[in-house]
């Protein structure tokens, strides 16, 4: 049934949802900013230019892509928002991130429900790869707008 | 570019970021909450039990499988570790569900996350539901009749707490 709770609870998780991503996106994207300015990042994206290209990402794009491997997703949006991407590119990095995010964590539950967690993580890092090169096929080829 | 300029951009597009982002995430916790209180995710719960006829499991899976699509996998991992403990799903079962979940969780929170910050979220969602549906139905054709219920109640023995 629903009372007053319901709507009490939901705004309360709501906001510590906000709250727990708040703490990790204003930092991030902070730093993000700084690097932006500075040599670090441009030498980040020369480096990983060639691989990122293959799923059609600048190679600037391989930072939130790592935290979000190791972090978690609310890290990886803080350092995409800096980086100025285009919708396109915005969605090829969501989708990759969404098949293999905060890898160790979700890991961990993984493994406490009893199964062998190295083939899932793999499984999971490849097909990150996988929807990252049909996502840009996709997108730049321009069969994507007749799909959606 | 000062470092006040620096400063100030990171402040007034975290600040606004943010905003956006809760603006979005505080009516989808309310919205959920609804759906707990209506008995919707029960119901929520009987319609998944036709994936686990398509993927050949116990029906018991499918309130670890609902569990983790709503909740995810870090929110939802209570339910989806008792799920696993409890004994009525076998090693591939489980390693099913995992698999199901790693591909599609947390598909409220995440897909409307990634919406407001700009991805086109429906061909993301999409993507999502169809590769975890077409790779647990090939795995599950793959290892019908495996016969590996020993090894899971053994392995579940040695699981720490």
């Amino acid at each position: 049934m629903l009372t007053i709770s319901t709507f009490k609870r939901g705004i309360s998780n709501g906001l510590n949802i906000t709250w727990e991503l708040a703490k990790v996106v204003v930092p991030v994207y902070f730093a993000v900013t700084f690097l932006k300015y500075s040599p670090v990042l441009p030498w980040l994206s020369s480096l990983m230019s060639p691989m990122m290209q293959i799923v059609g990402l600048p190679g600037e794009a391989s930072m939130p892509l790592i935290l979000g491997y190791f972090i978690n997703i609310y890290a990886a949006i803080g350092a995409i928002l800096p980086l100025g991407l285009d919708s396109k590119e915005i969605t090829i990095i969501s989708a990759m991130l969404l098949m293999a995010h905060s890898l160790p964590i979700e890991t961990a539950v993984s493994k406490k429900t009893g199964i062998r967690v190295v083939s899932i993580v793999i499984i999971r890092v490849v097909l990150s790869l996988l929807v990252g090169i049909l996502f840009a096929v996709l997108l730049h080829t321009g069969s994507y707008e007749k799909l959606f | 570019m000062s470092l006040l300029m620096i400063l100030s951009e990171a402040a007034k597009g975290s600040f606004s970021s943010i905003l956006q982002i809760a603006i979005i995430v505080i009516p989808l916790m309310v919205f959920i909450e609804i759906l707990i209180d209506l008995k919707l995710l029960d119901k929520l719960t009987a319609v998944l039990v036709p994936l686990t006829r398509i993927f050949n499991i116990s029906q018991h899976a499918s309130l670890p499988l609902m569990a983790g699509m709503v909740f995810g996998i870090s929110y939802g991992g209570g339910i989806i570790i008792n799920a696993a403990r409890e004994g009525k799903l076998d090693y591939r079962e489980i390693y099913l569900v995992n698999l199901f979940l790693i591909i599609c969780h947390s598909l409220f929170e995440d897909t409307f996350l990634f919406a407001a910050i700009g991805a086109q979220w429906i061909p993301v969602l999409t993507v999502r539901i169809i590769l975890a549906v077409l790779i647990c139905f090939l795995f599950s054709r793959y290892t019908r009749g495996n016969q590996i219920k020993q090894k899971t109640v053994s392995r579940l023995r040695d699981v720490p707490n």
